[in-house]
């Protein structure tokens, strides 16, 4: 394994943390990459510091209080494109009250105060994030965005950037 | 290695330098974030500390003996940066915060006072922001065109193009000297003779070149040219305009308060004669006397000297770059002697983006930079949403950059692994 070597060599016990397979495998086969056909919620935020952007996509029930699908675009590094794939999976089916409480114990766990429970434990591979302090803002970005769309006006129209700062 | 000035250059003045010899996650700190800001040598750190020492006072004010000495320390430091670009005069050097407060300080004083509703300023499309959204801001309030000398085939500048944006309308020229991220070097001299020949102004941001390399105002023939202190061994909080005596005397003050006057009364004032009347309030005292004990070092050790030395590393660091087929340079490649680029080099690697690929070198003890480098135009013209950039000093190795490239291969072999 080259990952061992790597770790071993380099004394990397925290990128090994940081770049978990599954992080890495996300970040090169995205499996919630597009948009949601319709587009009930569109959102676009951005990190302004280093450039990262995202569209988040949502698509809603017939009563607009759950999401039945979640979509993003975007350009970023390992970290911010692994979350994403990683956030959309977790949030189908979810209602927004629930969306909106995964945000914050997201960011709780960011803070390396809190993490997910058995239902959402692959969340929990980003749980390395909290070592590195100047990359959290990359793996909350897109559950900023998220965080916006849902506390958005209703629309299909994207309603400018949300920006990560 | 073979770098034939190494013994006699880096490995010399590596000592001079407290902060390099530490270690970063337990390997020896490979710095090549120079572009961002470079490292201070002893004698700035120990100039700051004398200051406040021995002869801290607010200066240009007390007849006591402490106001005296600081005094002639600040003013003496202006005369070092003055002979530093071999300025003409003394009093054609303003202190600034900045680099970009001196771009400001030109875009305020002469640029919303001078520019008429058509008039066009020709940038680049490599500006680093400081020089771009000033002008915006201007164009905003006086009607005044942003036109954009854009980049050769070799991702330099183009000369032609900006041939064809010069014309009667042009009345300002505003370049950077080398780019922050392509490391191209930009022909300044032909760039102000031809702007010249339209009776337009040259503002040159020598942020990246003044550390460097010579570089001679005269010679050049700009009307103004802004510096960076802290990359050039000096504290943050200090920077420097320059500007052409009877130039700076016709424009209007930027800042008003303490320091820049003459005469007040209440309804009234009359300013002081430049520098002073563009050095409103207690500047950065402390700072500008160690700006100019950076100026005494790196005069000291001859900017030809370290302009030829970083050459080699220039030459060196992309023979080891190009032999990784993963990576893709920006900017152009060095010519035989590397005269025609600075050392650093913005780069991407295909599958690590530049953030991982920082933070993993980073975890190996090697500072380099990721992102955009307050170039988000360039990026958008060169096609990259972000890049990495080593950006090197005269304190670098040879050995760095190859501790470098062998934890940039390891990291892209890693990220390939998974990629597959």
């Amino acid at each position: 394994m080259i990952w061992i070597e790597l770790a071993t060599d380099m004394s990397l016990d925290n990128l090994r943390d940081l770049y978990q397979q599954v992080i890495l495998e996300r970040y090169k086969k995205p499996r919630y990459k597009g948009t949601t056909d319709p587009v009930d919620r569109h959102q676009k935020g951005h990190n302004p510091s280093c450039g990262d952007t995202i569209e988040l996509t949502l698509k809603l029930n017939e009563s607009s209080d759950r999401i039945d699908d979640v979509r993003f675009e975007g350009e970023g590094c390992a970290i911010s494109m692994a979350s994403a794939d990683l956030m959309a999976e977790a949030l189908r089916h979810k209602s927004l009250d629930e969306a909106l409480e995964m945000v914050y114990k997201f960011q709780s766990m960011m803070r390396g105060e809190d993490e997910f429970p058995k239902e959402h434990r692959k969340l929990n591979v980003m749980q390395g994030v909290a070592q590195f302090p100047v990359r959290i803002k990359c793996a909350n970005l897109c559950w900023h965005t998220l965080k916006a769309a849902i506390e958005a006006a209703q629309s299909a129209e994207p309603a400018g950037y949300v920006s990560n700062e | 290695m073979t770098l034939a000035q190494e013994r006699t250059l880096a490995s010399r003045l590596r000592a001079d330098f407290p902060i390099l010899a530490q270690d970063v996650h337990g390997k020896p700190l490979v710095y090549l974030d120079n572009a961002a800001t470079s490292q201070k040598p002893k004698a700035v750190l120990e100039a700051l500390q004398h200051y406040y020492e021995c002869d801290n006072s607010n200066v240009h004010r007390g007849v006591h003996t402490l106001s005296a000495r600081a005094t002639d320390a600040y003013e003496g430091a202006r005369d070092k940066v003055a002979a530093f670009i071999n300025a003409q005069y003394r009093e054609e050097i303003i202190y600034t915060r900045n680099a970009s407060e001196a771009i400001n300080l030109v875009a305020y004083a002469w640029g919303l006072n001078t520019l008429q509703p058509g008039d066009e300023i020709i940038l680049t499309v490599m500006e680093h922001h400081s020089n771009l959204i000033p002008w915006q801001l201007v164009a905003q309030k006086t009607g005044a065109v942003l036109k954009f000398v854009e980049l050769d085939a070799n991702q330099a500048f183009d000369l032609e193009h900006y041939k064809s944006l010069l014309s009667d309308k042009t009345k300002l020229v505003a370049v950077v000297h080398v780019s922050n991220t392509l490391g191209c070097l930009n022909p300044v001299n032909e760039i102000t003779n031809l702007a010249h020949q339209y009776d337009a102004k040259v503002l040159l941001d020598a942020c990246q070149s003044l550390p460097h390399m010579p570089v001679d105002v005269q010679d050049i023939d700009c009307d103004w040219l802004v510096g960076s202190g802290h990359k050039m061994c000096a504290p943050t909080g200090i920077g420097f305009l320059y500007g052409k005596r009877d130039l700076l005397r016709s424009m209007p003050p930027f800042l008003g308060g303490g320091e820049m006057i003459a005469d007040v009364f209440l309804d009234h004032s009359t300013y002081a004669d430049v520098p002073h009347k563009f050095e409103a309030g207690t500047p950065a005292i402390a700072e500008a006397i160690a700006l100019g004990a950076a100026v005494d070092y790196l005069s000291g050790i001859g900017m030809e000297t370290i302009h030829r030395y970083e050459q080699e590393l220039t030459l060196y660091l992309f023979e080891k770059l190009n032999q990784i087929p993963e990576v893709t340079v920006y900017g152009p490649q060095p010519n035989a002697d590397a005269s025609n680029r600075a050392a650093l080099v913005s780069f991407t690697t295909g599958a690590v983006h530049p953030h991982d690929l920082s933070t993993i070198l980073d975890q190996s003890g090697i500072a380099i930079r990721a992102g955009h480098h307050c170039t988000q135009p360039l990026h958008r013209a060169i096609n990259a949403q972000s890049t990495a950039r080593a950006s090197l000093y005269f304190y670098n190795t040879a050995d760095e950059i190859d501790t470098f490239i062998q934890s940039l291969k390891e990291a892209i072999e890693f990220f390939s692994s998974i990629f597959g």
